[in-house]
């Protein structure tokens, strides 16, 4: 094993020989990953009994303090505009198509006034590292907004997570950081090396950053 | 520790060749006949079948928390199951495994390469055993699981079978946070608790999909998980009957381990002063509110020489505080190991390994009062976080928020005031209907 500093930075993984392995190669059963599990599964049902909140600007401040519980390391809250919100959801139902889990999304998040944007920090990007360990910043970003998104509708509000093309457009609103020249996010904090989860659209009442 | 020093089991006659009496360490010893844990006899599976009364069961089955939190994070008392991520994770088809089995060659980087990847996900503490039946639930008694389903091929084996068969148990945790579990009894502890144990159970369903994307079986519900996580040297057992760590104390989880026939490397049990601090501390004895935990010496239960606690009446007062909290977790919390993962808690726990045996009766003293003195007997500290304030005595409302204007309908019942927190129930309430161990 190589001699490694204590205050040398984080794990190179150089003298792991399957290291590689972890972060590179594709399952060869999709059932075996926790990232499929978790973007199939149905929500639940909202609380039928709202819970008493304090105002927009302390619920925001909870709703950061818990995607910061659950793992987040940036968080941020962005005001949807109305008529543009359904432009941006992908997968988009094709006409004729019927009522896919694209058309149910997006009904379900019409109208849906704030997104609650939530970035980890990503050693590899989950879109060229294929492996368990290539799709670990994606796994922590969902179950961030699985409970996340959980929590709020047992508040009694709604609360959809929504696959969104736009989500460092939305990071960016959010004050998370800033476009660079191909669309990607820059964050002060985690620079490029960052992951941001699959937007959490809801009708609490929060106060949006940006 | 040397090898003069260990205390070596005593031989026992059902013991076969193949698998000697297992060292477990200085807390636990095996001494006697053994008859492994059969899963259907244990808290859970006993309260589904209503054995333990009506209140747990109710208590079990039939309860919504009024907290919104518990509703997602804690088993049985949400209002809608697929808010609960375990449930989701845990009722998943299972996986095939790779057929193209990548190879071992060095047993050692692989048991590296795993404890990696399982950090890498977010454990905090992995540890690895070799396999002995007597970590195993008994044969045709089940499996443990949480939701779902534990069953495979293998459901038929005996102890001794899979043992053979799966050589390596893999014991990956995750701890509580520190601060919200100084909130013991109150919700905020229960946060704690709960959305690290989702987490946890998360991360072992990733890793156990993992082995099998190398090419090895992965097995769930097979192993005791306290047998597992002391054999592997996660910990040692105290006398509050919770596995307590190096890094940690006692607030560690121990979730459902992953037998596998990856080839790795066990490790060995680890003496960190448990035996000697729980000889003489007892504040989880004292504090406990419901008397559950012995003061006494240790006893022999099932062949096994340990600190045996009442879990029949730790379980039963749950049903008559679930209006404040879920998990009492107050012995983990005033355990002098328990402590956040600081170079000064580090360098007490190394103390304590490095010392030698006759003088740390006098260490323990010297660090049990210096931890009475700064971290108090028992402890009632309030603490605040988000929405939530265990200053507010159980049963009133106050926001307590700073600077908030919202107009609340239940609050101002309470003026808070002070750093005392409320923890129900009191262990003088308690005192009237469980009778302290004798």
């Amino acid at each position: 094993m190589a001699f490694k500093l204590p205050w040398s930075g984080k794990e190179s993984h150089r003298d792991d020989p399957y290291w590689d392995f972890f972060i590179n190669t594709a399952p060869a059963d999709l059932t075996n990953t926790v990232t499929e599990l978790i973007r199939k599964a149905p929500a639940g049902n909202i609380f039928p009994t709202k819970a008493e909140l304090h105002t927009p600007e302390i619920t925001a401040s909870h709703v950061k303090g818990m995607a910061q519980y659950f793992g987040a390391e940036l968080i941020g809250i962005a005001k949807l505009p109305k008529f543009s919100l359904t432009e941006s959801l992908s997968p988009l139902p094709l006409a004729g198509e019927g009522e896919g889990e694209g058309a149910r999304k997006n009904s379900e998040a019409e109208d849906l006034p704030f997104a609650i944007i939530c970035a980890v920090h990503a050693d590899y990007d989950p879109r060229i590292a294929k492996g368990i360990g290539g799709q670990m910043p994606a796994q922590n970003g969902l179950f961030i907004t699985f409970v996340l998104s959980s929590w709020i509708r047992e508040l009694g509000f709604r609360a959809t997570v929504v696959r969104d093309t736009n989500a460092e457009a939305l990071a960016a609103q959010a004050g998370l950081g800033t476009l660079n020249g191909q669309g990607r996010l820059i964050t002060r904090k985690l620079g490029a090396g960052v992951y941001i989860a699959d937007p959490v659209y809801t009708d609490l009442p929060l106060a949006a950053d940006g | 520790m040397s090898k003069a020093e260990k205390i070596e089991p005593a031989p026992q006659a059902s013991a076969s060749a193949e698998f000697p009496t297992p060292y477990l360490g200085r807390t636990v010893r095996i001494i006697g006949e053994f008859l492994n844990v059969d899963m259907n006899q244990s808290p859970h599976p006993k309260n589904q079948r209503g054995e333990l009364g009506k209140p747990l069961f109710n208590w079990y089955h039939n309860t919504v928390s009024k907290d919104p939190l518990t509703r997602v994070s804690a088993p049985n008392h949400f209002a809608d199951r697929r808010h609960f991520l375990s449930t989701v994770v845990n009722q998943a088809a299972k996986g095939k495994i790779n057929p193209k089995k990548v190879p071992v060659n060095d047993p050692a980087a692989m048991a590296r390469h795993i404890k990696a990847v399982a950090h890498y996900m977010g454990a905090d503490v992995v540890q690895i055993a070799k396999a002995h039946p007597n970590y195993l639930y008994a044969s045709g008694g089940g499996r443990y699981v949480q939701d779902g389903t534990a069953k495979d091929e293998y459901s038929s084996h005996t102890p001794e079978q899979l043992a053979r068969k799966f050589p390596y148990i893999i014991m990956a945790t995750t701890a509580w946070d520190y601060n919200k579990l100084q909130a013991h009894r109150h919700l905020i502890g229960d946060a704690a608790y709960h959305v690290s144990q989702i987490k946890g159970n998360m991360i072992l369903k990733a890793l156990e999909g993992y082995i099998k994307e190398l090419g090895y079986t992965a097995l769930r519900g097979v192993a005791v998980p306290q047998a597992v996580g002391i054999a592997s040297g996660v910990g040692e057992l105290g006398r509050n009957g919770l596995v307590i760590n190096k890094k940690f104390g006692a607030r560690v989880h121990m979730p459902d381990p992953i037998m596998t026939d990856l080839p790795l490397l066990a490790d060995e049990p680890v003496d960190i002063g448990v035996e000697d601090f729980c000889k003489i501390c007892r504040k989880c004895a004292n504090t406990c509110p419901t008397n559950s935990i012995p003061f006494g010496d240790k006893v022999v239960h099932n062949g096994v020489e340990k600190y045996k606690i009442n879990w029949l009446t730790c379980y039963k007062l749950r049903p008559y505080v679930h209006d404040h909290w879920g998990s009492c977790l107050t012995c983990a919390t005033v355990c002098p190991y328990t402590k956040p993962n600081a170079w000064w808690h580090n360098l007490t726990t190394s103390a304590l390994h490095t010392c030698p045996f006759f003088a740390r009766p006098a260490l323990v003293h010297l660090l049990k009062w210096i931890d009475d003195k700064f971290w108090g007997v028992v402890r009632n500290g309030r603490v605040q976080w988000l929405g939530y304030d265990s200053g507010v005595k159980p049963g009133e409302h106050a926001c307590t928020v700073a600077s908030c204007n919202a107009s609340h309908e239940k609050a101002g019942a309470s003026a808070v005031t002070g750093n005392v927190g409320y923890y129900a129930p009191l262990k003088e309430n308690t005192n009237r209907f469980v009778k302290r161990d004798a």
